[in-house]
């Protein structure tokens, strides 16, 4: 029987990113910023809150009970996007951080093909702001490589995915960016063995792969194109962090890979995203979620 | 409890800077915490990088030589020898320092001008060094260039495999030191070239004294990296490594380590001035502990731009100059005269052509915490940061007035806390301090609350803290399998 909160799995992947960025304070002695974090909170929630008002679909008045409940709905996924700003994007300056929220949380509204927005937004966020201000970064170092976070995100991400988002992309990247890591560095270049490991355990990128490039609603439906497409955003990152020599290379090219995805849609016809829910749900209870899903954004 | 900050007239600082609202200086730790440190400046802006490295090889130059991979064949303009002096100026300016605060006698008001001895501590910094007797061999290394520069002989090699350049290094006299012998493969395959360097006799004659200088080079490449792996000894010796960065947009930080901010602006007990050096020392081993070895820390990071007034707060040091900053390879700046005022009346802009910003970072390596060579990025992080820690001398008179009762309960509390900090700051048993608590000797005002009174009390209330990875991973595994039972359960 389920209750309340649990229906969503947003809120699993709300709880996950909050321990994250608890271990990353309380543990790994991150400089906890505060402002940054309530910025990013509060100018997402504003800009959701703006947005819905400005791209309200006409079948629903303005401030009526089903918009505030619609409205409601979607603040975990402006969480969800907060939430990974904060634990990526760092900067000096409020604007910015805000900057990023408002990119983040708008262009699901305005960057949209066939009722579907194309970018994850907070990746998106991070890629505008680094681009176009230079004035915020990503630390890749900032989880280090500790077995702990290994086996933590392993194990966390493996229930958010299992739950709702398809593992089939998470393990898709993560081995074709790990074989190639090592036939480049193992087999090629010939460091030993904890070169590799040190390389493939970083946090960052097993958050990436678990958490961002996982979103369902901005990667293709059909399981090939799914696999297909990991694949090709795994080797393009491998790509540029080995020879170019780029910082965070996963979510650029993350980015500059989305908008293939309708794409990928058209010509991998599937049945879209469905909800594969354990059989203990009501015909009334799956009903009400699938709405919750397609409705919200993400 | 009011803190009163004193002028030292003595500080060797511009006096505005003297004003200083962060306490006054009292002593530093430079890097010498290991038998081995080593220093390097590090100047990086776009794909130029500059690396300066100290050489503090004490011993006959003849055994003295040293390998360094880099990326490119370095033109004889891009290797320089440079002052050692300001590798001394540049740890003295950023290291972790102490400063002191005085209470003032709430029961009175008078002025305090008591003035502190600064304690130097001794320096003694080396730099990875190799001995051995020159030979001439040569197998399959390709000799690219050579060239003499100031008192070194310098040859870039490229090898085509590590079994030639190996015995062709050992055969000439550059000791590669043992487990060290597995990057020379992978250095090879991704196309770095090798700087090798050996001291010419006749030049050194030329020059005045028995010391080496640094030497600088100047490259384009994107990769922004220490090649730390060759200079790592085998078995468990772990090596300092102080790194000075200069840059145009902000902070350094390592991008395939942790990057943690040592422990900053904490308040220790008195008797810690007689020895900071030590309480640093211990500090940092501590720290370097509990954050599982691989990291590297920062110590210092502040905006030294010649148009910037403030370049430290408290200044313990001389900032860098202008000069000392072209020295370290701050190629922006150099060609503009500062002291010509001609362009004042232009309302330009600053553009931040002529920022920079002075990151010092402290790594402690060895093979196993550390598999990869670091590598660093740029960040546009512009805050500040020091490694500062605080001592408050206790007020003085009679504290017969309510308020000055007041007081005393505090001083006690504070100095109850400075014991408990220092404690956890240097992971020592708090009976390490016992002498030291008791030596200290305060008016006979304050008995009650001297610390040797303070320590037996500290001892009973404290509980130790335990961070272990094994409660972190132990409390990650009661959540999961708590997620997965209540999963199976059907409750979520």
């Amino acid at each position: 029987m389920r209750t309340g909160i649990f229906k969503d799995a947003r809120y699993f992947q709300i709880i996950f990113q909050s321990i994250f960025l608890a271990y990353g304070i309380l543990y790994l002695h991150w400089n906890a910023e505060w402002w940054l974090y309530s910025t990013y909170f509060g100018i997402s929630i504003l800009t959701q809150f703006l947005c819905s008002i400005v791209f309200n679909k006409k079948t629903i008045i303005l401030f009526s009970n089903n918009w505030w409940k619609k409205f409601q709905v979607s603040i975990p996924s402006a969480m969800i996007s907060s939430f990974g700003l904060s634990l990526l994007l760092k900067t000096n300056h409020w604007w910015i951080a805000a900057l990023a929220a408002i990119i983040s949380i708008a262009s699901k509204y305005i960057i949209r093909i066939n009722g579907k927005h194309i970018f994850n937004p907070s990746a998106l966020g991070i890629v505008a702001v680094l681009y176009f201000t230079g004035n915020a970064w990503i630390s890749p170092g900032q989880w280090g490589s500790n077995v702990v976070i290994l086996f933590g995100v392993l194990c966390l991400g493996f229930i958010v995915t299992t739950r709702v988002q398809k593992l089939d992309v998470s393990l898709a990247f993560l081995g074709t960016f790990g074989a190639l890591m090592f036939a480049r560095q193992i087999l090629y270049l010939g460091w030993p063995m904890d070169f590799f490991v040190q390389s493939i355990s970083t946090g960052s990128l097993l958050l990436f792969s678990f958490f961002m490039i996982t979103d369902p609603k901005t990667t293709p439906n059909h399981s090939v194109a799914r696999v297909l497409w990991a694949m090709a955003v795994a080797a393009v990152a491998f790509y540029l962090t080995t020879f170019k020599f780029m910082n965070g290379a996963p979510i650029w090219v993350l980015v500059l890979a989305q908008p293939l995805v309708p794409v990928l849609d058209r010509l991998f016809k599937a049945k879209k995203f469905q909800w594969q829910y354990s059989k203990q749900l009501t015909t009334k209870e799956s009903n009400f979620l699938r709405s919750v899903y397609t409705h919200a954004v993400m | 409890m009011k803190s009163k900050i004193l002028i030292i007239g003595t500080l060797i600082a511009l006096s505005p800077l003297l004003y200083s609202f962060c306490g006054f200086y009292v002593s530093k730790a430079d890097g010498t915490l290991k038998n081995k440190t080593s220093q390097v400046i590090l100047v990086r802006d776009g794909n130029r990088t500059v690396i300066t490295m100290y050489n503090d090889f004490k011993g006959d130059t003849k055994d003295f030589a040293m390998v360094v991979p880099v990326p490119v064949v370095l033109r004889k303009d891009d290797i320089h020898v440079v002052d050692q002096s300001i590798f001394q100026r540049l740890n003295d300016y950023s290291a972790p320092r102490l400063v002191e605060y005085w209470d003032q006698n709430p029961c009175n008001v008078y002025a305090d001008d008591k003035m502190m001895e600064f304690a130097k501590t001794e320096r003694s910094v080396m730099a990875p060094s190799a001995n051995g007797v020159a030979k001439r061999k040569d197998l399959g290394v390709t000799i690219e260039a050579k060239y003499l520069v100031g008192e070194y002989d310098i040859l870039i090699l490229s090898a085509k495999e590590s079994g030639g350049l190996k015995e062709w290094l050992t055969s000439n006299g550059y000791k590669i030191p043992d487990g060290a012998e597995e990057v020379l493969d992978p250095y090879i395959k991704s196309n770095l070239k090798f700087f090798v360097v050996k001291v010419n006799e006749a030049e050194k004659k030329k020059l005045p004294g028995n010391f080496l200088r640094p030497l600088q080079i100047n490259f384009n490449s994107p990769k922004f990296m220490l090649p730390i792996r060759l200079g790592m000894a085998n078995s468990d010796g772990d090596q300092d490594l102080i790194v000075y960065a200069f840059t145009r947009k902000g902070r350094i930080e390592c991008t395939n380590y942790r990057n943690v901010n040592i422990p900053t602006d904490k308040k220790i007990p008195l008797f810690v001035q007689k020895n900071f050096g030590a309480f640093y020392s211990n500090l940092f081993d501590k720290q370097w502990q509990n954050e599982d070895k691989s990291i590297g820390f920062l110590e210092y990071a502040w905006d030294v731009s010649p148009a910037n007034y403030y370049h430290c707060d408290p200044c313990i040091a001389v900032a860098p100059s202008q000069q000392d900053l072209v020295q370290s390879g701050v190629w922006w700046l150099a060609g503009k005269d500062w002291n010509d005022y001609s362009d004042v009346e232009n309302e330009q802009m600053d553009d931040g052509s002529k920022n920079v910003h002075f990151t010092r970072l402290h790594f402690r390596y060895n093979r196993r915490s550390f598999p990869q060579d670091l590598m660093f990025q740029v960040t546009p992080n512009t805050e500040t940061f020091q490694a500062r820690y605080v001592i408050t001398h206790p007020a003085t008179g009679n504290f017969n007035c309510d308020a000055g009762k007041k007081y005393l309960q505090d001083l006690r509390k504070r100095r109850k806390n400075e014991l408990v900090e220092l404690t956890a700051l240097t992971g020592k048993d708090i009976n390490t301090w016992q002498d030291d608590a008791a030596a200290v000797n305060d008016e006979e005002d304050v008995a009650d609350a001297q610390y040797a009174t303070l320590l037996p009390q500290v001892k009973e209330e404290m509980e130790r803290e335990n961070h272990s990875p094994a409660g972190m991973i132990l409390m990650g595994m009661v959540l999961i399998g708590g997620a997965g039972f209540l999963r199976w359960k059907g409750f979520v």
